[in-house]
C-alpha cells in the first residue's frame, strides 16, 4: 500500500509539473498551410452527420456547408445568388414551373460528377424529412419535379412562388444519389473535404478540385463547444481562432483585449415577444397596440444587448431587402394605458410570461419587459424554464413567450407561421385578405411590384400582429487577431465560411 | 472472536475455510450484478419520466403529431416503458446496446470515443487525492487539540460545490496567475495526455474536493487506529514516531482507505460531468449531460451502467483486498 501510494504521488508530482511547462507539442501537420480553428455552437453528443434531418448544432450546419454544395446561398444583403444552380427561371407565365440550370464542372470528392439526379434525389430527401427540419421545401411538388438532361431540373411548385431562388439558398446539401441513410459522411462536393472527425472535432482540409473561387484557409477545424465562455476563454487562450455567437457581456470583456477582435453580424439575434391573438387579453387589438407602446426598447437593447444592436419596429424580418423602412416604436405609457383602459382593463391586467435560459440575455430581457409593462398598468410574471421542454411545452402552447427567431426569411417564416393554415402559426394570425396578398405577391413575376406588396405585408403585420420585436441583437464573434473574411451578412450568411483566412 | 490461524481443528473447517473466498467472491458477483440491474432500472426509468421523448425533442416545432409518431416509430421508440427497457437489456445481453437516437451511431462507439479522456481525467484525480487525502486524514485524525474542529474543516470544504471549486480555480490558475488555459479543447486525433496544461484545471478541480472529502472520513480510522493499545504499547516500547505509523496504524488504515477510494470514483464520475461541461473537455461526462437533454435513452444507459459498474468493480476489489489483508484476522 505504502509503495502504490508512492506511486501514485510520483505519477501526481510528475503530472502536475508537466502540466505547468506549459506549450505542449503542435499537432501534426499543423505546417502544412494556414488553419482555421473554429468554435461553434454545439452539443457533442448530439453532433450528426445528416445534413437533411434534424441539425441541432451549428457546428454541423458549419461543417455541411463547407463539405455539400447548395445550389444558392444568400449575399450579404440577403438575396439569392447562384452556387451549384447557375439560374433559375420560370417557364409559362404562372410562377409554378421553373427551369434550374446547375453548374457542369461540379464533381463529389471521391470524384463523380454531380448531376440532376444527385440534386433531385437531395431534393427529395429533404422534403421527406419534414417533420425534422420544419417542412423544408415543401413548397414544392418534387414527385412532378424532374431531371432535363445531366445538368437541368425541372421544378414544379404547389402554387405560385416566385422566390424560388431564396427558396434553394443555404439548407439544399447536395449528396450522392442514394444515400439514403446517412449515419457516416458521404461525399459532397463543396469547397472543403473531411479528413476526419469525432463527435466534438471536425477536420477539413480544402478541396483543390471545387469550382469554386480558390482562397480561403488550406484547413478546418470546427469544434462544437456548448458553453459560450468557454467558447470565447479558447479564443482567449489562443487554442481557437474564432468563438461563434458569444455573449454581449462577453464580447465587452474581451473587447479590450489587444489579442482578440469582436465580428458583429447586424440582426442576428432576435426575441420577440409572442402574443396568442386566440387568447385573452391578446385577441384585442387594443391591448397588442399597449404592449407595443409600453416597452422602452432603447433600454431593453441597451441592457439586453448591451448596445449591440438596435430597437425594432415589429418587423419579424427586417434584414430582408424588401423590409418596409421603418422607424422603432417609440415608448408612449399614457397612450398605452389609455388603450388599456379603452380595452376594459383600467384596473390592470395579470399575464405570465415565459421565457427559458439557454439562448444569453433572453432570461433578462423576459424580466426587464416586465418591469416596463408594470409601468403601464400589465403586471407581468416572468417563467423560466429549462430549454429541453421548451419547444414542446411552452413554445405555440402558451398565450405570452419570446420566442428566438433566426435564419428564415420572410417568404419562408410567412408560409410556415403566419399563414392561417400555416404548420406554426404561433400567434394565431388569421387574416384572409392577408394570405391572399401573400399569394398574389408570390404570383407576381416583377420584382419590384413583388417587393413593394412584401413590404406591405410585414408592416401590416406589425401593426396589428402578435409579435413584438423591441430589438435586434447582433451576432458576435469572436476572433483571434489575423483573421479575415468572415460572414457578416444576415442569416443563413454566417454559414459562409470558405473565404475566411487566418495568417500568423 | 478471531480464530487463531496456526490452531485450526482438522476436519470439516478447513475446506469451508478454502471454498469461503471464493463462495464469497460469488455472492459479491451476483450482489454486484443484481445492483448494475438495478441501476439501469432506475436510470431508465428517471429517464422515461422527464418530460418529452427523443422523438419529440428530434422533431422540428412545427411537426404534426402524426410526424411525431412515424419518427418515433422510425426510431424504434413506439412500444412501452417495459417493453422497451426490455428490448435495450436484451440487447446489452447480446453485446449490442443499440444506436444514438439522435444521430444513429453506435452506442459502443460514442462511448469508446470518450472513455480514454474520462478515464484520464478520473485516474488522474485519483491519482492526486488518494495520497492527500492519506496525508488530510491523518492531520485531522491525530491532531492532539480540536480533531473535531479539523474534521469538521474537511467536510465543510468538500461540502463546496465542485462547480465553484472550478471557477474559483480557474479564476485563481488561469485567470490572476495565467499559467493554464482557461478551457481545456483536446486538439484533434490526440490523447489527453500529450496536453497536460489542459489537465490541469479539471484534474484539480475533482481532486480538491474529493481529497478533502476522504480526508474527512479517514480520520475517524485514523484516530480510533491511533488509540488501540497496540499503539500506546509500540509507543511505550520506544518505538519512533515513523516506525508507529508505518507498522501500527498504515496497515489498519488499508481497509477503509480503498473503500474510501471505491466511493470517490464514484463521486469523481458525478463530478465530471460538470467539469467536463464547464472546461469544454470531451468525455463521458458531458456526453452524458447532453444526451439527458435529448432523451437518448441508449447513450444515457451506457453512461450511467458503465459508470455504476466502474464504482461496483471498486468497491468489490476494495472488500476483497481488506478481507485478504485486514491485520486483525478474518472474522469467520
Amino acid at each position: 500500500m505504502r509503495r502504490r501510494s508512492l506511486l501514485a504521488a510520483l505519477c501526481a508530482a510528475t503530472l502536475a509539473a508537466s502540466g505547468c511547462s506549459g506549450d505542449g507539442d503542435a499537432p501534426a501537420g499543423a505546417d502544412q498551410g494556414s488553419t482555421l480553428r473554429y468554435a461553434a455552437v454545439g452539443a457533442p453528443a448530439a453532433t450528426t452527420n445528416d445534413p437533411h434531418g434534424r441539425v441541432a448544432n451549428e457546428a454541423d450546419y458549419l461543417r455541411f456547408a463547407m463539405l455539400y454544395d447548395v445550389l444558392t446561398v444568400l449575399d450579404e444583403r440577403g438575396g439569392a445568388v447562384p452556387r451549384l444552380a447557375e439560374s433559375w427561371e420560370p417557364e409559362g407565365e404562372d410562377l409554378t414551373h421553373w427551369h434550374v440550370a446547375l453548374r457542369e464542372d461540379a464533381a463529389f470528392s471521391d470524384g463523380t460528377p454531380v448531376t440532376a439526379d444527385d440534386v433531385l434525389f437531395s431534393l427529395r430527401r429533404i422534403q421527406g424529412k419534414g417533420a425534422e427540419n420544419n417542412g423544408r421545401l415543401s413548397m414544392f411538388d418534387l414527385e412532378a419535379s424532374a431531371a432535363s438532361g445531366e445538368h437541368g431540373l425541372d421544378l414544379v411548385t404547389h402554387q405560385p412562388y416566385a422566390e424560388v431562388g431564396a427558396a434553394l439558398a443555404s439548407l439544399t446539401f447536395v449528396v450522392p444519389e442514394g444515400s439514403d441513410d446517412i449515419t457516416e459522411p458521404v461525399p459532397g462536393s463543396g469547397p472543403y473535404v473531411l479528413d476526419r472527425a469525432d463527435d466534438t472535432t471536425a477536420v477539413l482540409s480544402r478541396n483543390a478540385d471545387w469550382w469554386g473561387p480558390a482562397g480561403g484557409a488550406d484547413r478546418l477545424e470546427v469544434t462544437a463547444m456548448p458553453d459560450p465562455a468557454a467558447r470565447a476563454a479558447a479564443v482567449a487562450s489562443g487554442q481557437a481562432d474564432v468563438a461563434g455567437s458569444v455573449a454581449p457581456a462577453t464580447a465587452e470583456q474581451y473587447a479590450g483585449d489587444g489579442g482578440v477582435e469582436v465580428v458583429t453580424r447586424p440582426g442576428g439575434v432576435n426575441y420577440p415577444l409572442v402574443m396568442d391573438l386566440e387568447t385573452e387579453p391578446f385577441d384585442d387589438p387594443a391591448v397588442r397596440e399597449a404592449v407595443k407602446l409600453a416597452l422602452d426598447r432603447e433600454a431593453l437593447v441597451d441592457t439586453v444587448f448591451l448596445g449591440y444592436g438596435e430597437p425594432g419596429a415589429d418587423l419579424v424580418a427586417p434584414s430582408e431587402p424588401f423590409a418596409p423602412r421603418a422607424e422603432p416604436v417609440a415608448r408612449d405609457l399614457e397612450r398605452a394605458r389609455a388603450l388599456l383602459e379603452e380595452a376594459g382593463h383600467g384596473d390592470g391586467v395579470s399575464l405570465t410570461l415565459h421565457a427559458t435560459n439557454s439562448y444569453p440575455g433572453m432570461e433578462e430581457a423576459a424580466v426587464l419587459v416586465s418591469e416596463q409593462l408594470s409601468e403601464a398598468g400589465i403586471e407581468v410574471t416572468v417563467e423560466v424554464g429549462p430549454p429541453d421542454t421548451y419547444w414542446t411545452e411552452v413554445w405555440n402552447v402558451e398565450p405570452f413567450y419570446l420566442n428566438s427567431l433566426g435564419g428564415n426569411g420572410f417568404v419562408d417564416f410567412s408560409r410556415m407561421a403566419l399563414l392561417a393554415d400555416g404548420p406554426i402559426n404561433e400567434t394565431g394570425w388569421n387574416d384572409g385578405e392577408w394570405d391572399a396578398d401573400f399569394h398574389r405577391a408570390l404570383a407576381t413575376a416583377d420584382e419590384g411590384e413583388r417587393h413593394a406588396l412584401l413590404a406591405d405585408l410585414q408592416q401590416r403585420l406589425a401593426d396589428d400582429g402578435g409579435y413584438v420585436v423591441w430589438g435586434l441583437g447582433d451576432g458576435i464573434d469572436l476572433t483571434a487577431s489575423g483573421v479575415t473574411g468572415l460572414p457578416t451578412g444576415p442569416g443563413f450568411h454566417r454559414l459562409r465560411i470558405e473565404e475566411a483566412e487566418v495568417s500568423g | 472472536m478471531t480464530v487463531p490461524t496456526g490452531a485450526a481443528p482438522a476436519g470439516a473447517a478447513p475446506r469451508h475455510r478454502a471454498w469461503a473466498p471464493l463462495y464469497g467472491a460469488l455472492t459479491a458477483a451476483v450482489r454486484a450484478l443484481l445492483l448494475l440491474v438495478a441501476v439501469s432500472a432506475v436510470v431508465f426509468a428517471a429517464t422515461a419520466l422527464l418530460p418529452g421523448d427523443a422523438a419529440e425533442i428530434r422533431a422540428s416545432p412545427g411537426a404534426t403529431t402524426e410526424e411525431v409518431r412515424a419518427l418515433r416509430a422510425e426510431l424504434g421508440q413506439e412500444a412501452g416503458p417495459l417493453r422497451l427497457y426490455a428490448d435495450w437489456a436484451g440487447g446489452v445481453l447480446r453485446g449490442d446496446p443499440g444506436v444514438s437516437l439522435v444521430n444513429g451511431r453506435p452506442v459502443l462507439d460514442a462511448v469508446a470515443q470518450r472513455l480514454p479522456a474520462t478515464a484520464t481525467l478520473v485516474g488522474a484525480a485519483l491519482a492526486l487525492a488518494a495520497p492527500a487525502m492519506l496525508l488530510l486524514g491523518w492531520w485531522a485524525g491525530t491532531a492532539r487539540r480540536g480533531r473535531g474542529a479539523a474534521t469538521a474543516l474537511l467536510t465543510g470544504a468538500a461540502a463546496v460545490p465542485t462547480a465553484v471549486t472550478a471557477a474559483g480555480l480557474a479564476a485563481l490558475l488561469s485567470g490572476v496567475l495565467g499559467l493554464v488555459p482557461a478551457v481545456s479543447l483536446l486538439p484533434p486525433g490526440q490523447a489527453p495526455v500529450h496536453s497536460p496544461e489542459l489537465l490541469v484545471l479539471p484534474v484539480l478541480s475533482m481532486a480538491l474536493p474529493t481529497a478533502l472529502f476522504g480526508g474527512g472520513l479517514l480520520a475517524g480510522a485514523v484516530a480510533d487506529t491511533a488509540s488501540r493499545p497496540h499503539v500506546a504499547d509500540a509507543r511505550r516500547r520506544g518505538r519512533s514516531p515513523w516506525a508507529v505509523a508505518a507498522v501500527d496504524v498504515l496497515p489498519f488504515l488499508l481497509a477503509p482507505f480503498l473503500r474510501v477510494l471505491a466511493v470517490s470514483a464514484g463521486g469523481l464520475i458525478a463530478a465530471a460531468t460538470v467539469v467536463e461541461t464547464l472546461f469544454g473537455y470531451p468525455g463521458l461526462g458531458s456526453l452524458l449531460v447532453s444526451s439527458i437533454a435529448s432523451r437518448d435513452t441508449p447513450v444515457i444507459q451506457a453512461v450511467a451502467v458503465s459508470a455504476a459498474a466502474v464504482v461496483l468493480a471498486g468497491t468489490a476489489l476494495a472488500d476483497a483486498v481488506a478481507g485478504g489483508t485486514d491485520p486483525r484476522g478474518r472474522a469467520w
